[in-house]
């Protein structure tokens, strides 16, 4: 009776300490001047969640960015080979399934990866025009993949969204995120 | 006590040793295996294989086996039967004697590494029985990397010739053939749709001159479209003008669709890739997990169930097998299986059952390279249609299934193979570099008319013939052996 007891006070004990880690692993960290890291907001998909932040001040005041890893997903020699691709892996879908793109898209690097970025209309119907960026870069056969969006300059906001990407703990958590860790 | 502490620590050593002997393959170490075994191997000069296609030509029997692309260390191994280097293309391999196989030709493909190169999916008509072929060819329409697809003529297997080459495409891949009509549906990315891979439809009946029917995907991969790309094409099973029906699976390891489409209506409806006409032929889709891919989408119609004999109505159904392709190596991904769908009602489609090795039996996520599904054997034969189906399972090799009733599958036999010499490495991203390990990685299966059972290796151990032993053979109706 008394190791059951010490069974569910150690059961608890654990439980209780789960817990206490789930609470404190995803806090918000302030991770640069102008981006802070809000809880991840699109619902289970295929792959695994990514981090979310928001800009605070300067161009990309307001704008949203939704970065994650997709391991497994990339022609492993061409990478991010044309503006379709960016369409299709670039995590604009989980914003709105409905976009169009309005430019061209171009060559971008992040780090020692390249790619491609674009940038698109989102249909947002709530009297305001949406715009948004999609940036995928490739390693190897994995890519990475970054979508932002607001109500700002388009120009701007890719900008900002990818000198914050270059900054070294992006970039860390990047390859570790590659990794699969 | 000290009997017992003795006790336990030999148990400790025991299990330590079955742990460490069950995760890793070594050279020379006798394959793994139950009801199934070895009949005969080939090396395929350690080629990466995809697909096997083995056909009976008069009286010999001969295997196509498709390749992928060389490797970082080997970008086109040497050809023992000329000299050269070669890029990795198909293999011709005599199997009329199973416990002999005989190489007969290695047809290079296009250069370049893994994905990028080779001629990796294989489909084989007889000229006689395409309506306007020649009737002493033999014609075997492959990949040629990911920028063709080709027809060649290998009434003489040894000398292939060839006849036709459709280009400019972009990554091709597991087309299927229907040999009374001539009809195929190619797999391929076109420059101007959106997805890397949608389905060409080609009539060729004679195939010296390929006729054009039509493009064809889901509403949002069409050239024009905006918005989200629907996922992208694996590719389809037809059942012909008789079962009016093309079976099409999209997605890999995420996102899987099964699509039912109406074949009349996709051949001879409105071919203009609007979203409508794109709609028009399709019965049914269902999707499937976000966590899983529609590799396989193999039919079985019509299939008595014994539980159901007695019921008023639902007796036989329609049922297909979808198979996942498992992408990424020692279990970095969710679980890639089998699974049956009850079609019988198409409209409604609903997915019954699963099936999967069970990862303890043999520390498969710590074996090293891809764990999971990858894809069935496709052949139609009487010998085991809608009775066993085959399935590559990579490091846990080839599985048998009993699918005499598709509600409850049940594994009644397997073979891993054993690694060799030539079995290449798999390697996953670790602090600062790679780490890697050496396992069997069985990706493509197919049986033939007489019950043998191919699976030929990712990883470059070449061709495993096997034949079903004991118990599973009484699932085949085959007999005692």
């Amino acid at each position: 009776m008394r190791s059951a007891a010490t069974i569910a006070f150690a059961l608890a004990a654990l439980g209780m300490s789960a817990v206490g880690a789930y609470q404190l692993g995803p806090s918000p960290t302030p991770t640069s001047a102008h981006w802070r890291e809000f809880a991840w907001p699109f619902p289970r998909d295929g792959w695994p969640a990514g981090r979310a932040f928001r800009c605070e001040g300067g161009a990309c005041d307001g704008a949203e960015l939704y970065v994650r890893a997709k391991r497994g997903f990339c022609n492993c020699d061409s990478g991010v080979a044309d503006d379709d691709e960016v369409d299709r892996v670039a995590d604009i879908d989980l914003i709105t399934p409905r976009f169009t793109a309005t430019t061209p898209g171009e060559v971008v690097h992040v780090g020692e990866m390249h790619g491609r970025a674009r940038r698109y209309d989102l249909a947002i119907y709530d009297g305001a025009s949406h715009a948004a960026v999609g940036i995928a870069v490739s390693r190897r056969c994995d890519l990475f993949v970054a979508a932002a969006q607001g109500r700002g300059d388009a120009s701007a906001m890719q900008h900002a969204a990818l000198a914050f990407l270059e900054t070294q703990e992006m970039k860390a958590w990047m390859t570790a995120a590659l990794d699969g860790k | 006590m000290f009997r017992c502490v003795l006790t336990a620590a030999a148990l400790v050593l025991f299990a330590g040793s079955t742990f460490v002997h069950a995760q890793k393959q070594t050279i020379g170490a006798p394959p793994e295996a139950s009801n199934m075994k070895l009949v005969g191997t080939n090396d395929l000069q350690a080629r990466s294989a995809y697909q096997p296609t083995i056909h009976r030509q008069g009286d010999r029997w001969i295997a196509y086996i498709g390749h992928h692309g060389g490797t970082d260390d080997v970008p086109a191994p040497v050809n023992p039967m000329t000299g050269q280097a070669e890029p990795n293309g198909t293999s011709i391999v005599d199997v009329t004697d199973p416990a002999h196989p005989k190489y007969l030709r290695h047809l290079p493909g296009q250069e370049g590494k893994y994905e990028s190169g080779g001629a990796q999916m294989v489909r084989v008509c007889d000229g006689k029985s395409l309506p306007k072929g020649d009737p002493s060819a033999v014609y075997m329409l492959r990949t040629f990397g990911s920028e063709a697809h080709e027809i060649w003529n290998v009434a003489d297997p040894a000398n292939p010739a060839l006849i036709t080459r459709l280009s400019g495409l972009k990554d091709t891949h597991k087309s299927w053939w229907e040999c009374d009509t001539g009809i195929a549906y190619l797999v391929s990315g076109a420059p101007d749709w959106r997805t890397r891979r949608m389905t060409q439809i080609y009539d060729l009946s004679d195939p010296a001159h390929p006729q054009k029917i039509r493009d064809f995907g889901l509403p949002g991969q069409e050239p024009g479209s905006t918005g989200a790309v629907p996922t992208e094409l694996h590719g389809p099973i037809s059942t012909g003008p008789n079962g009016n029906r093309v079976y099409f699976g999209y997605g890999t390891n995420k996102g899987g669709i099964l699509q039912i489409v109406d074949r009349d209506k996709l051949l001879n409806g409105p071919k203009e890739p609007t979203p409508d006409n794109l709609r028009l032929p399709e019965i049914s889709r269902m999707p499937m997990s976000a966590f899983n891919g529609a590799h396989t989408t193999f039919p079985m119609l019509d299939m008595p169930v014994a539980e159901f004999a007695e019921d008023k109505d639902g007796k036989t159904r329609d049922i297909v097998m979808i198979v996942d392709e498992a992408i990424l190596n020692e279990c970095g991904e969710a679980r890639q299986m089998v699974w049956f769908a009850d079609v019988t009602t198409e409209t409604r489609p609903m997915m019954i059952s699963s099936y999967t090795v069970p990862e303890a039996s043999g520390q498969f996520c710590q074996r090293g390279g891809r764990f999971g599904s990858h894809s069935a054997n496709e052949s139609m034969a009487p010998v085991y249609y809608k009775k066993m189906a085959f399935i590559a399972f990579f490091n846990a090799g080839v599985r048998a299934l009993d699918i005499r009733d598709p509600y409850h599958p049940r594994e009644v036999g397997y073979f891993i193979p054993a690694i060799t010499q030539a079995t290449d490495k798999r390697c996953i991203p670790v602090e600062g570099g790679e780490r890697c390990k050496v396992a069997i990685q069985t990706n493509n299966v197919e049986t033939d008319d007489r019950g043998y059972i191919y699976i030929v290796d990712r990883a470059n151990t070449g061709l495993h013939i096997l034949e079903l032993t004991g118990p599973a053979r009484a699932v085949a109706g085959l007999p005692k052996n």
